[in-house]
């Protein structure tokens, strides 16, 4: 494996290396799209940010002009925390339903990514958990019934799981696979076990320890910045940095071993849940400056409603025209040897009417 | 407008539907058209707003393997995009499946047809497993057929990840007359070899013209098969009569493949037989199947343009097919017999005469040297 060559970079595209020497990770969504540099990353949620926040204060001016100079909006880091809180919440739903670790991480990694589109002032990170949720169980082959999920989730109906669920999948751009560090350290934890010098005693805790880093990582930045095998070796290396390093060394890739340090540092930096007090602050906050449109029955909702149904309206009219001017123009007598053009304009107009 | 409905849209514009050409019960299918290129695509559009769980199983397996896998014997998934309560899945064109032209009556496979269609699935299907992928549904129409006459594994709607040791799988998979005797008996723990079964009985069709295995019901297609393989032994397939569904389907003798399969040469016989082995851990491997002597010897594998195409495509030149095996022949000959001399002074056009057979030798090149 080229663990030293998957140093984070910003390339959309994998490189110009031929397909057939392009390893698997590498030709696959994660590694293409869903790969930042730090920078990268801050860069990202601080332009969502300011974008929102001049998209929402727009809506509220227009509600009532003069109000949003009272609002304090959420800044990336106060939108990162909310996110973090929810991302641990998945791992209790996912101890109440028993969940595989797949789905469990998986549901982590949508939640992240979702928000590297989107903001929590437009979608509550709460709901988009619940969906993300429900969506991983589905992308990870382990299937439960709609009902049967939000039948042991309080305050929660079927509709309000479903109303995200295709929002979700776009921000995902459709890219359901993920790679998962929990699954690289199972394989590490498969080769150490043939290493000469691995020990004799103490190796549950090791292995264990070592997950129980890889989990943390889960609250962290981690997986959108280094390979899901960086990640496994960096908790390898927090658990048992001598097994950790003799690996590297039974793979002559001792040059990952750098790279591994500022992984370990992040995950003992941000891998433990977010203080309670400071997220209810946040979310306190959150109730004053959601984006006024998102809000059932809210006036900028309606006015919002009422535009799409318009709009809506307008589109099904020049259809409707569309095909009446077709009918009339077609010489049902004239035109079946020349051409089919007619028939082809109606079946056109016809098919866009149930999307 | 949001970003992320704003992509949904630009994607959706890019795409146009031109006319319905398939409706099944949860999806229609269009052929469409890339509005900026005019290139022809078909559009998969799934009603995602009927079902109670929201995006059904199916279309998530498609979505997620088809976003990930791309091969040139891979059906290519160009695009996704939502509208309304719809999922629409743009999908690469293709012509035909190789059902249709089994079942062409009107077409004749030369041995070197049959190798480049068994080389180009083997190919995939190498791919997929590679990704821990397995397909779990193929038979000849999910064979796709591209007009360059490459041929594409298809419909992903049943496909899963290999799952790790231990952990248990449905054995309600592949189409009947495709499935393995391990899935019949109930096995809930299998693996890419499943795949091959299902590839044996359809290289066994693109012989026999006809479906090799075609059982009624799950104890007939067991019976189907022991009567055309022989039923197996506990020496043939170690602990088969554990298996949660064991049930004796009664005593049938082994035959020789050959009295079935006349025409074939021992290679042939030899990678068909590896692909129906009953015990699964020795069935071949799509890797090995790639590497077998049946795929080295003469006749190489028919160029994939130069293959059978059904013949309503062709019916303005209806013997289209052969001429095109025909002009193979004489070209490689023609080229060899042409003179040094006529080489120089008319080197353009000897150039453009070699092109089909240096083609030729590259396919064969390629789908083995690099499989």
């Amino acid at each position: 494996m080229a663990l030293a060559t998957q140093q984070p970079n910003g390339d959309d595209e994998p490189s110009t290396k031929p397909a057939h020497k392009r390893s698997i990770y590498e030709a696959s969504t994660q590694y293409r799209h869903w790969r930042y540099s730090p920078e990268q990353l801050a860069q990202t949620r601080a332009s969502l940010n300011a974008a929102a926040v001049s998209a929402i204060r727009i809506t509220i001016e227009a509600e009532s002009p003069g109000s949003s100079s009272n609002v304090t909006f959420l800044n990336a880091d106060e939108e990162r925390l909310l996110v973090k809180l929810y991302v641990s919440k998945i791992t209790q739903l996912c101890g109440h339903f028993r969940f595989p670790e797949d789905v469990e991480a998986t549901a982590a990694s949508y939640l992240k990514r979702f928000y590297l589109k989107n903001t929590v002032m437009d979608w509550h990170p709460k709901n988009v958990m619940l969906t993300a949720l429900f969506l991983a169980t589905k992308t990870c082959n382990h299937p439960i019934s709609l009902d049967e999920y939000t039948s042991h989730i309080p305050n929660t109906s079927p509709s309000d799981v479903l109303d995200l669920e295709f929002l979700i999948a776009q921000s995902l751009g459709f890219e359901f696979a993920v790679w998962h560090p929990h699954r690289a350290l199972w394989g590490l934890w498969l080769d150490v076990q043939s290493l000469e010098d691995f020990p004799k005693e103490g190796i549950t805790e090791i292995y264990d320890t070592a997950l129980s880093h890889i989990r943390a990582s889960r609250l962290t930045d981690a997986e959108l910045i280094f390979a899901p095998s960086q990640i496994a070796l960096a908790c390898l290396a927090l658990s048992s940095p001598t097994l950790a390093a003799a690996w590297a060394r039974s793979k002559s890739s001792e040059n990952v071993l750098p790279i591994l340090e500022s992984i370990q540092e992040m995950i003992t930096r941000d891998g433990s849940p977010p203080n309670v007090e400071a997220v209810r602050d946040v979310d306190r906050r959150l109730k004053l400056c959601k984006n006024p449109e998102k809000v059932v029955g809210s006036k900028a909702y309606l006015a919002k409603k009422d535009q799409e149904e318009k709009a809506a309206a307008e589109k099904r009219a020049r259809k409707a025209e569309e095909v009446r001017k077709t009918m009339e123009e077609s010489d049902p007598f004239g035109e079946a040897l020349t051409g089919k053009h007619g028939d082809e304009a109606v079946d056109v107009a016809g098919l866009d009417d149930d999307d | 407008m949001d970003t992320v409905e704003k992509a949904n849209l630009e994607r959706q514009r890019k795409w146009a539907k031109v006319k319905k050409v398939g409706e099944g019960a949860y999806a229609v299918v269009y052929q469409g058209r890339e509005v900026a290129t005019g290139r022809k695509v078909a559009i998969k559009k799934i009603k995602v707003g009927q079902f109670k769980d929201g995006l059904d199983m199916s279309a998530v397996r498609e979505v997620k393997y088809l976003r990930e896998l791309h091969h040139q014997n891979v059906i290519e998934l160009l695009d996704v995009f939502s509208s309304k309560t719809n999922l629409n899945l743009v999908l690469e064109w293709l012509e035909a499946d190789l059902e249709k032209i089994i079942k062409d009556r009107s077409l004749v496979f030369l041995p070197s047809d049959i190798k480049s269609w068994a080389v180009m699935t083997f190919r995939g299907l190498e791919f997929c497993h590679r990704n821990f992928v397995l397909h779990r549904d193929l038979k000849p129409n999910n064979l796709l057929i591209a007009a360059d006459g490459q041929l594409k594994i298809a419909d992903f709607g049943l496909a899963r990840d290999f799952a790790d040791p231990g952990y248990k799988m449905t054995c309600q998979v592949i189409t009947l007359w495709y499935r393995p005797p391990e899935l019949l008996f109930g096995s809930r723990h299998y693996s890419s070899a499943v795949d091959i079964w299902s590839v044996g009985c359809i290289f066994a069709e693109l012989m026999l013209r006809t479906p090799y295995l075609p059982g009624e019901s799950d104890i007939d297609q067991l019976k189907t098969i022991f009567r055309a393989l022989g039923t197996p032994t506990e020496d043939d397939w170690p602990g088969h009569t554990k298996l949660p569904d064991y049930m004796p389907v009664g005593q049938f003798p082994k035959m020789p493949l050959r009295d079935l399969f006349t025409a074939a040469t021992a290679d042939c016989l030899n990678l068909l037989s590896k692909c129906l082995i009953y015990e699964p851990r020795k069935r071949v491997s799509a890797r090995d199947a790639l590497h077998h002597p049946y795929f080295f010897a003469l006749p190489n594998p028919t160029h994939p343009s130069k293959l059978p195409k059904i013949s309503t495509q062709a019916s303005s030149h209806p013997h289209e097919d052969t001429d095109g095996n025909v002009e193979m022949d004489e070209l490689g000959p023609g080229v060899r017999a042409l003179p040094p001399n006529k080489l120089k002074r008319k080197l353009s056009s000897a150039d453009e005469g070699r092109r089909p057979l240096a083609r030729r030798l590259d396919f064969s090149q390629s789908s083995l040297g690099s499989p």
